[in-house]
């Protein structure tokens, strides 16, 4: 939904029905109502400020645990199978990043685990932590130093792009071997999917009303 | 009104930032760039998150041009040593960035080389001077409307991470071509170089407030 009239005058105690864009500052009046799965824009710079999506509170927690679960099996797992000239070699998840680290790639074989696996299990039971208490109408421990971290962590979730690396290194040795895909393969690619789904359906705006309305 | 405006600055000698009507700071309302939450502005915390609460991102300009001259300085050495060693029987063949481009045309899979030029040449170089040309736009007229310009640091804050993928491809090589006395691939120096590239771009993307571009006034 667009909304043409810029705001003129506020009163200095109506603060809550306001939203400024967060990329032109712009002062948005807040609709009463705000239809499912409509999407309140920035009437000047057309950013998405927040969209309302049906049950998003059961569908964080369940896509966030889903994701979690997917993660866990697409770490217990063999990944990839490499088969060439009768040998066979077969990495797990964690072996991607931990063969730079034997390389002397300390620094990188890190930054690669943090942005495949560590950031985006933070930000996952960190939601968890946050999320399950506010679906149970208990008081979530920690709540505004989790809102503050987790917005902090997400740009940094790089699944996505790493299962097209994974992809794309695949098309690149695909002639020289038989490549054999593991468990793990595919949990990842499930994992991607929820991640994405349960990172969009909490947006930052979001989660701070819930931790809002919690206390 | 701008001749006023003009004038004030001219005669002060200081930078007055007078703010569009409407947005939240010539309301004397900041937002709370950690939580989003409406405070006024005199406050120094967000009274919700506690943050730190500024109008505008202290030293945006400053701070982002720091990191892109870091990131551009860095680009040098990520294209010219070897982001990979591929060993064949004992026969060690470097290649950077540009060279693995070249090889995959020679062996004919252009996707492959179209991903790889793109993440790895086309969308660094494009983020890092889009970058430059907005923290120029932010005081200078320039031929793009401000919406035009909003949607183009949209669109690199989108893609910053995609550059990210070269790095892990080498990492999924490093793991998996591993044939004993036959064939194996290590890591080079232009890895570690091309990583910070990518997170110092991305870093320069955060820091940029885009909402100086909306603060500047329209000089016809």
């Amino acid at each position: 939904m667009k909304l043409d009239d810029p705001v003129d005058k506020i009163a200095d105690h109506s603060l809550d029905n306001y939203i400024a864009c967060h990329e032109c500052d712009q002062l948005i009046a807040m609709p009463e109502v705000l239809e499912r799965n409509q999407s309140l824009i920035c009437p000047r710079c057309h950013s998405k400020q927040l969209t309302n999506y049906a049950n998003s509170l059961d569908h964080s927690i369940a896509f966030s645990l889903t994701a979690l679960i997917l993660l866990v099996i697409a770490n217990s797992f063999p990944f990839l199978t490499f088969e060439s000239q009768g040998q066979v070699r077969t990495i797990t998840l964690v072996e991607a990043s931990y063969d730079l680290y034997l390389e002397g790639f300390y620094l990188l074989a890190m930054l690669v685990y943090a942005f495949v696996v560590f950031i985006p299990v933070f930000y996952l039971v960190a939601v968890l932590i946050l999320l399950i208490p506010i679906k149970l109408k208990l008081r979530p421990p920690f709540a505004v130093f989790i809102g503050k971290t987790v917005s902090l962590a997400l740009p940094w979730a790089m699944t996505e792009v790493f299962f097209v690396g994974v992809l794309v290194a695949l098309i690149k040795v695909m002639e020289l071997a038989n490549i054999l895909f593991g468990i793990s393969f595919w949990a990842y690619a499930g994992f991607v999917l929820f991640f994405t789904a349960a990172s969009n359906v909490a947006s930052k705006r979001q989660l701070w009303r819930w931790i809002e309305d919690a206390r | 009104m701008h001749a006023e405006e003009s004038k004030v600055s001219a005669t002060s000698q200081q930078k007055q930032i007078v703010y569009a009507k409407g947005t939240a700071a010539s309301h004397g309302i900041a937002n709370c760039h950690v939580c989003n939450q409406l405070a006024v502005s005199s406050l120094s915390y967000c009274p919700r998150c506690k943050g730190r609460l500024h109008v505008r991102y202290a030293n945006s300009i400053q701070q982002t041009l720091a990191f892109i001259v870091t990131a551009m300085l860095l680009y040098i050495p990520a294209n010219a040593y070897p982001i990979m060693t591929t060993t064949l029987l004992g026969d060690a063949a470097p290649s950077t960035i540009i060279s693995g481009v070249i090889l995959f045309i020679d062996h004919g899979s252009y996707f492959v080389a179209f991903v790889i030029f793109t993440a790895s040449i086309l969308i660094p170089i494009a983020k890092m001077l889009i970058i430059l040309w907005l923290c120029y736009a932010t005081s200078k007229n320039t031929r793009l409307s401000k919406l035009e310009l909003t949607r183009l640091y949209r669109a690199t804050e989108f893609i910053g991470k995609w550059s990210m993928i070269d790095i892990f491809v080498v990492a999924i090589l490093v793991a998996l071509v591993q044939v004993t006395g036959l064939m194996s691939i290590e890591p080079g120096l232009a890895a570690r170089a091309f990583a910070m590239v990518v997170i110092l771009t991305m870093i320069a993307a955060h820091q940029f407030d885009v909402r100086l571009i909306w603060d500047r006034q329209q000089q016809s």
